[in-house]
Order: structure tokens, then C-alpha cells, then sequence
């Protein structure tokens, strides 16, 4: 079977099978964050598609060509015709790749997700970028917005060589991503979000910019159930910084406690600014986050 | 009683370990890392005001209590402590360990009293301190060292192991002196006894050590033969076993004991008979034996109900072959000769037809020293002075008279001697006492007014009786008691022949045997052990231990020369008696009220205190939090 071959597959990140069933799936924003140029989403306002919408009363000024005359013929009243204005929606995907996504899978996780909400987006006919942020200070890496099915290669060999490393927080990132972009739609954030920093700053410049947060927190399984326990000495891998912690099985506890509180907290800064946000494991099947968890939380249909 | 019930107090330097363990948990030294992704949630976990709590707090500090607590454990159980007993250690201690019959008496539980004894002794061997010795000494009718003076916990216990009861009387004499001899070795200030209290009362013993009487719980019901023996009645033979019943564990029981007493004769039938007694009486049954032939007999006890000791149910009794008693009488001893020639089953030589002789006799009657060459167990001399009593006594020709006399000693059993008119008359030389006599082993049985008239000696297997006077020069011929003085000759040459009365052997020595002198014999026990002993120079086989109930086969080669079964029957043994004080000869020893207390070794308690420690300090610091909080 040549699609066992990895070679026959279109891409490393992703099963042929999965890119297939992606093909047919779109995103499912709670606003309607579009911009002027032409796209598939349908606008709330009038528009120039070809896929009728409704009637109106003709009135002084209004271009004759859209008058009906079927129906001004049966009813001797101009009636104009009003069609769906389809625009272009952004999505934006911003990549946590620093140190604390290197562990047990996460990087490689978020690398995936990225590319299956960017794969939606391009075969959608919506711009299309995406933001990796390694280094605290640097610029992140980037794909420029595209968009179309042609865009497929680029999105896939731009994820398939971000590499991974870096002390960037994830707040301080997504500032870095809203200096450059520009753009209204949904932001994906795919991050664990186990910072230190104000999370709440960076989700009302998203807002403000027009981007509808889809949050994705991806933990490890010993982030979310940690083997620890007796005395040991904690070290971050990106800072270097150390604490000592006494009987760490006794604050395992805590820690869970802890560790729904921050769940808690990203998804009322998400709700709040209508937004979403998801917790999910790195070891939970890719599939059934795509094709069950985010359908059943009406991300996606 | 010390203060400091400390054996190794010299690692108390250990406690000095405390500081490092100090220094190194405030230090963490061995605080492991764990690289994670980000501290940020740990930081809030630590930052949490319950984390910082004081009772967190304390949680912290007893980690290092318990390791201080374990430390301390594991440093005390290095210095061996022991709890002090109260009483005054004794570091060479010797341990008598009674191994008498009764020591097998059984209670209701099945436990022996030695099984009590081996428990009290396996407790004391185990409580050993390392500065502490032990010897096992076992008594029975005899005492036999079992171990040296050891700390060797191992060689104690396998000793211990090894004993067992002896089915023989407790005698505790020996064990003393050989306790005794020990203290002369080492420093020896007491010594313990482990008995059932079955031991005599009276102990010919001075004391040089203190002794702790450790008596054991009584033990139950029992009843036993105690003797058996035989006497012959004209053609037959009346076979006595006296069976005796004891009180057990709850003296106030008085139901009767039931039993069947069963005698088996080779060639015939048993016969059996059912006795009732009540515990402490004692019953006599009486079996007829037609016959004139040898045979064995062996009696069995058979109790109906429970029956502390079961080494006394069975006594072997061996009858003699039925023949006329063989006495030579001097031709010049006509009175003793006619009164013999009226008796039954005797044979008398010289008979009057011819001066035909035996090979051997059973009883000598002579007026000749001479005659003392014949081969004979009984010897009555007439008128003979010994050699030996030439230097204290002299015969004069003058009338003697009659002073007293034994009316218990067998010869003079019926014979009224009271106005009995000599012609001889037997003088003490000046000085002499009747002690002197004794001291040369005779025993006056006639005593007249200047110096015996009748003496008796042992000399080995002989019985000599000399009449220092000739009684053909006195009016005892002319006496009705002339007549029973020769019938009680020849009843005491009976018994002596084993002829009239037999009494069952019992355990501990066997009877001697007369066998070819100087030659060397195998006896074989009833447990098959096989022993060499050699015979003496007249060829007698004594000194040997019997120790088993049962036949001992004497052997020669391939051929077996005499089979001699014992049994144990003792009255004090199967009584089951106990004495609650012990007389020595200048103090009286109590049984002690408690058991005997020794100082127990408890730093193993202290080790695995430690051990519970440490795991509780894995568990508590190593486990999972109960009720994580379902994600």
C-alpha cells in the first residue's frame, strides 16, 4: 500500500486519510471577522455573489441592472434583487515553540493542529498564515499569508521545518505576531500556556485586532498528572530557574488544583472575548481532537 | 539491678551521627533535579498560602524527626539493651533440667513437663545476654552434662533438643556435686532447676551455691503399676501387682480411674482384670501361676480414661524355674540336719546314704572356715569366729546370756532366744564398740552381755551369718525356735535363690549376673543400642545401666546369655508427688512462687522500630495524595 509508504504521504505532519477527511471540514467562527477583499464567507451585508439572498423595494439611485423584471412584469413594482457579499477571512496561527513544548510531544502536536486548522483555512479560500515563535527578543518565524489549494505545499513545508527551542512566552509572542499582522479572523493559539506573564493583555490585542481567539492548551501527561514526589529540586528548562520542593507528593494535590484554576482562568479570558479555548493532552489521538472534540465544541462542522 | 541496661554501651558514640544528619537535611544534599517544562505552576503551588501553613511547616520538619527517630532506633539497638529482670545477673549459669519418668506426665493439652521445662529453657537461652553462659545439666537417677558453659545459642538449643525423659527415678545428688564440682571452675553464685517437683525431699547436700526451684504446673490424672512381684505357694505362683492411682492438675477430682490390668504369660491366655480407683489409693491384685517351669510375665495397664504417664503401664516379671533347694549341713551338725530332713523340697548334703556332693549350693551350713571354699550365696557358721574379728573378740568358757536380738532380721523372725543358756560365751575385747564391728561390716543380729553372739556380713553376692557360739553348746537346739531358725535359713537361702519370692527389676542398674570373669559382653537395650561391659574378677556383671523399660539382652558373641527386663515401677515416679520445699542439710529451698525472670535483649524491638520507622517515612513522604482531583 503506498500509503503506508511515507514516502507516498503528502506531508509528515499528517495522514493522507486525515488530510482527506480536513478537505471537507470548515471553521466555525463565533463572529464574523472577515475582511473587504473576496472570500467565502458570507458578509452581513449585501453583496455581489451569485447566490441570492432577498428582496428589497427599489428605491431612487439603485443600479437598474438589479431590478427584477420578472417580477416587476407580474407586479408592475421594481423590485431589486440582493445577493450574499462573500469576504476573506484570516487565520492566523500562532505556534508556541519554545523549550517548555519540546517535552512529551506538545511541539508536534501543535505543529499538527496548525497545519489541519491552516489546511481548513486554505481549502476554504481563506488567507492563511502562521507564526512560530522560538526566542524572546526575535522576530518569529512566519509563513506570509496565502491562501488556495496551492498553498497546501508551502503551509505544510514551512510547519515541517519550524524548529522548536527558545524561552519566548506565549504573551509576549503573540505580541510580536500582532506587530506584523495584519488581518481579521481567528487567531490559532496553540501554546501550553504555562507562563508567568499577563495573559489577559495579549487576548484584548487580539481582540481589538479583530481576531477571534481559538485557544488550544496542550499539556503533557506528567504536566497534567506529575510523577514527582519525596524532595526534589524542580528545574524550568527555559529559564534555568530552580525551586525546591518538600514532600512533592503531598502538592500534588495543589497542583491539580492549580492547574484547573489556569484551565479556568484561559477559558473565561477566551469566553469573555468570545473566544474559545480547549485543554487537550499530547497523548489524545489527533483524530479524535479533530474529528470529535473540536466538532462537538462547534469549531468546526 | 543497673541503671543502665546497656550491654554495648560504647556505641552510644553513635549518637554523634545526629549532627551530620542535621547538617545534611538542611543542606539537601541529595535533593534530586527534575527538569520540567515550566515552574509556573509549581510557583503558584508554592506560593499558596496552605503550602506555607505551620502545619505544613511541621510537615517539612518531621521528615527529620522520623529520620532523627530512626537514627536514635537504630543507635540504641547498637548499644543492646535489655530490660533488667530486677533481679541480680548471673553470668555462668547452670540449668538442671530434671529427665525423670514423671517428667513425662502428660497434661490434658498433651504437653509433657519437660515440654514446659524445654519452653521455660528455650525462653531463658533466647533472653541469653552476649556476657552470659548456660550449661544444660540433666538429672534423672544420674546427672550428665550437656554443655559447657556457652553463650552459643545454636549449641544450647540443640542440646536442649536432645534431652529426654529417662524412665528412671529423679535423684538429685549428683547433678548438685557435679554443679559443685563446676563452681570450683567457674564463678557459679546460682544454679536453676527445672522439675515437676518429684523429687525426694530430703537431699544429703550442703549447698555452696543458691538454688532456684523451678516448679512446673502439675500434671493430670495418672495411674501406673508400681510393683510387681512373686511368691511361691506350694505349686504355683501368686503373682502381686499393685497398681497406684494419683490426684492430677485439680486435687479435689475424686472420680475413680478406671483400668484393666491385663497379665500375659508365655504360651497361654491372657488374663485380665478390672480395677476402679480413686486418685491417691493404691490396690493390690493377686494372679495365680500354676506351674512349675521358667517363663516371662509381662503385665499391661490398659486405662479406661485419661492417663498422665504411660511409661508405667507395663512390667515384665521373670519366674524361675521351680527346684528343691540344695543345702550342705556338716555331718557334725546333727540337730541342723534333722530339723532340715522334715522340710520340703530340700536337698541335703551329704545325704545320709552316701557322700554324694553338688557342683554348687544354696545354703551352707557349717561349723568349718574351711567350708567357706564351697560355692554357695548363704553361709551360716556355727560357732566360728571369723578371721577378721579374731583382733576383737574372743570365746570364753563360761555362760553367756542373751541381751536382745533383731526379731526383724529374717533368720530370727519367730525365734524367741529370751532365757537362752550358752556354754560358750563370746567376749569384746577391751575397747572394742560395736561401731568397730560395723566398720568391718558385720551386723550384730544377737547381742549378749559381753559381745555379740550372732553377726551377719555382705561379702559381694554372699550372705555369711556366723554364730560366734556353737549352739550344740547351748540350749538352742532344745528350743521350739530351733526348728523356725532352720526353716528360716532355708526361706532366706530361697529368696536369695530367687526360689520362693521374686520382685520385678527396676529401671536404672541392672541386677548383677555372674558370668566367666574377666570377659567382655555386649548388652543390648530395648532401643537395640548395644553396650560392652566386662565382667569383674569373680565374674560378676554389674554397674549396668538400664535407663529404658524393656528387655536387656546380655550376649556373648552370637548367644545370648541372659535376658533381664526392668520396668520402671516407682511409687514416687508414678504418684506423681510433688515437694514444695527442698531440706538440704543446713536449709530448706522453696519452690519458687514465679517463673524465673531473665533479662530480656530488646534492641531487636529497637531495630525493627526503626525499620516501621523508615517505611512509614517512605510512605508518608513518598505517596500519592489521596483524592487528586479528576481532571
Amino acid at each position: 500500500m503506498n500509503l503506508l509508504n511515507p514516502q507516498a504521504r503528502f506531508t509528515t505532519l499528517l495522514e493522507n486519510e486525515t488530510l482527506a477527511r480536513l478537505e471537507k471540514m470548515r471553521l466555525l467562527p463565533r463572529r464574523r471577522l472577515t475582511n473587504r477583499t473576496r472570500g467565502e464567507h458570507h458578509s452581513s451585508k449585501g453583496g455581489t455573489s451569485t447566490e441570492f439572498a432577498d428582496y428589497r423595494d427599489y428605491v431612487a439611485g439603485d443600479d437598474v441592472r438589479n431590478v427584477d423584471w420578472n417580477i416587476f412584469a407580474r407586479l408592475e413594482r421594481p423590485y431589486v434583487k440582493l445577493y450574499r457579499h462573500e469576504e476573506e477571512l484570516h487565520v492566523v496561527s500562532i505556534v508556541d515553540a519554545s523549550s517548555s513544548m519540546q517535552f512529551e510531544g506538545k511541539f508536534e502536536r501543535a505543529r499538527q493542529l496548525a497545519a489541519a486548522f491552516g489546511l481548513m483555512g486554505l481549502l476554504n479560500l481563506e488567507r492563511v498564515s502562521v507564526f512560530s515563535c522560538n526566542h524572546k527578543g526575535k522576530d518569529p518565524v512566519f509563513l506570509p499569508p496565502c491562501s488556495g489549494r496551492v498553498s497546501r505545499k508551502r503551509l505544510f513545508d514551512f510547519l515541517e521545518h519550524v524548529e522548536g527551542g527558545g524561552d519566548f512566552p506565549i504573551e509576549q509572542a503573540v505580541e510580536a505576531v500582532l506587530r506584523r499582522h495584519r488581518g481579521r479572523g481567528i487567531a490559532v493559539l496553540l501554546s501550553d500556556f504555562l507562563t508567568f506573564g499577563n495573559l489577559e493583555k495579549c487576548m484584548n490585542r487580539l481582540y481589538s485586532n479583530g481576531l477571534e481567539v481559538f485557544a488550544i492548551q496542550i499539556l503533557g501527561p506528567s504536566e497534567i498528572h506529575p510523577d514527582v514526589n519525596g524532595d526534589i529540586r524542580l528545574v524550568d528548562c527555559e529559564s534555568g530557574h530552580a525551586v525546591d520542593v518538600t514532600s512533592a507528593g503531598d502538592l500534588l494535590g495543589l497542583y491539580q488544583e492549580h492547574r484547573l484554576a489556569l484551565e479556568e482562568e484561559l477559558g473565561i479570558l477566551c469566553r469573555q472575548r468570545s473566544g474559545r479555548f480547549l485543554s487537550i493532552s499530547s497523548q489524545d489521538s489527533l483524530d479524535w481532537v479533530l474529528f470529535d472534540l473540536l466538532r462537538r465544541k462547534g469549531w468546526v462542522r | 539491678m543497673t541503671w543502665w541496661p546497656f550491654i554495648a554501651s560504647q556505641w552510644a558514640w553513635l549518637f554523634l551521627l545526629f549532627i551530620p544528619l542535621i547538617i545534611f537535611y538542611f543542606l539537601k544534599l541529595k535533593r534530586p533535579r527534575h527538569v520540567i517544562p515550566s515552574l509556573a505552576l509549581w510557583r503558584s503551588v508554592l506560593n499558596d498560602q496552605r503550602v506555607n501553613s505551620p502545619f505544613q511547616k511541621f510537615k517539612r520538619n518531621l521528615l527529620l524527626l522520623l529520620q532523627l527517630l530512626l537514627l536514635f532506633c537504630l543507635v540504641v539497638a547498637a548499644m543492646q539493651p535489655f530490660f533488667p529482670s530486677g533481679a541480680d545477673r548471673a553470668k555462668y549459669l547452670p540449668v538442671l533440667i530434671d529427665t525423670s519418668a514423671s517428667m513425662a506426665a502428660v497434661d490434658h493439652g498433651g504437653k509433657s513437663r519437660l515440654d514446659l521445662a524445654k519452653e521455660e529453657i528455650r525462653r531463658l537461652i533466647d533472653n541469653l545476654l552476649p556476657e552470659q553462659r548456660l550449661c544444660l545439666i540433666s538429672v534423672s537417677s544420674t546427672a550428665r552434662q550437656l554443655t559447657d558453659f556457652t553463650d552459643n545459642q545454636r549449641v544450647l538449643r540443640d542440646a536442649l533438643e536432645q534431652v529426654q525423659v529417662s524412665q528412671v527415678s529423679s535423684r538429685l545428688d549428683d547433678a548438685l556435686r557435679m554443679t559443685q564440682a563446676l563452681a570450683r571452675t567457674f564463678p557459679i553464685e546460682t544454679a536453676v532447676l527445672y522439675t515437676d517437683g518429684n523429687v525426694p525431699p530430703e537431699i544429703d547436700f550442703e549447698l555452696p551455691f543458691q538454688l532456684n526451684y523451678q516448679k512446673l504446673d502439675p500434671a493430670g490424672r495418672n495411674i501406673g503399676i508400681t510393683a510387681v512381684n512373686a511368691r511361691r505357694v506350694n505349686d504355683r505362683w501368686d503373682v502381686f501387682v499393685r497398681i497406684e492411682g494419683s490426684k492430677g492438675e485439680s486435687d479435689t477430682d475424686e472420680t475413680p480411674i478406671n483400668a484393666e490390668v491385663i497379665l500375659q504369660t508365655a504360651g497361654r491366655d491372657p488374663v485380665s482384670e478390672s480395677i476402679s480407683l480413686t486418685p491417691g489409693q493404691s490396690q493390690r491384685i493377686v494372679f495365680p501361676i500354676e506351674g512349675e517351669g521358667a517363663r516371662r510375665l509381662e503385665v499391661q495397664l490398659k486405662p479406661l480414661d485419661f492417663d498422665a504417664l504411660a511409661m508405667d503401664n507395663v512390667a515384665s516379671l521373670d519366674l524361675p524355674a521351680g527346684r528343691p533347694l540344695a543345702v550342705y549341713c556338716a555331718t557334725e551338725l546333727e540337730s541342723y540336719r534333722h530339723a532340715l530332713r522334715g522340710i520340703k523340697d530340700v536337698l541335703l548334703y551329704p545325704s545320709d546314704d552316701d557322700d554324694s556332693k553338688a557342683a554348687s549350693y544354696d545354703l551352707v551350713l557349717t561349723d568349718s572356715k574351711t567350708d567357706l571354699d564351697l560355692e554357695a550365696e548363704t553361709f551360716i557358721f556355727i560357732g566360728v569366729v571369723p578371721d577378721d574379728l579374731s583382733k576383737l573378740i574372743r570365746v570364753d568358757d563360761a555362760v553367756g546370756q542373751v541381751i536382745d536380738w533383731q526379731r526383724n532380721a529374717p533368720l530370727l523372725q519367730h525365734v524367741l532366744l529370751t532365757d537362752l543358756q550358752l556354754a560358750d560365751r563370746p567376749v569384746s575385747l577391751e575397747g572394742v564398740r560395736d561401731r568397730d564391728f560395723e566398720e568391718l561390716g558385720y551386723e550384730i543380729l544377737i547381742q549378749g552381755r559381753s559381745g555379740p553372739l550372732l553377726v551377719r556380713k555382705e561379702a559381694g553376692e554372699r550372705a555369711l551369718y556366723y554364730f560366734l557360739f556353737h549352739t550344740d553348746h547351748s540350749t538352742l537346739p532344745f528350743r521350739v525356735g530351733f526348728p523356725i531358725l532352720v526353716s528360716n535359713s532355708v526361706q532366706l537361702a530361697q529368696q536369695r535363690a530367687g526360689l520362693s519370692e521374686v520382685i520385678a527389676n527396676q529401671t536404672g542398674i541392672l541386677p548383677p549376673l555372674h558370668l566367666q570373669p574377666e570377659k567382655e559382653y555386649q548388652v543390648q537395650g530395648p532401643d537395640g543400642n548395644v553396650s560392652k561391659v566386662r565382667s569383674s574378677v569373680d565374674g560378676t556383671l554389674s554397674g549396668i545401666s538400664a535407663p529404658l523399660n524393656g528387655r536387656y539382652s546380655i550376649r556373648d558373641g552370637g548367644t545370648e546369655l541372659a535376658s533381664v527386663g526392668v520396668s520402671l515401677l516407682s511409687v514416687a515416679e508414678s504418684s506423681l508427688g510433688t515437694v514444695d520445699q527442698l531440706q538440704f542439710r543446713e536449709l530448706k529451698v522453696g519452690a519458687a512462687s514465679t517463673l524465673l525472670k531473665s533479662d530480656r535483649p530488646i534492641w531487636h524491638w529497637f531495630a525493627v522500630v526503626g525499620f516501621v520507622l523508615l517505611l512509614a517515612e517512605w510512605w508518608y513522604f513518598q505517596r500519592r495524595p489521596g483524592g487528586i482531583l479528576a481532571t
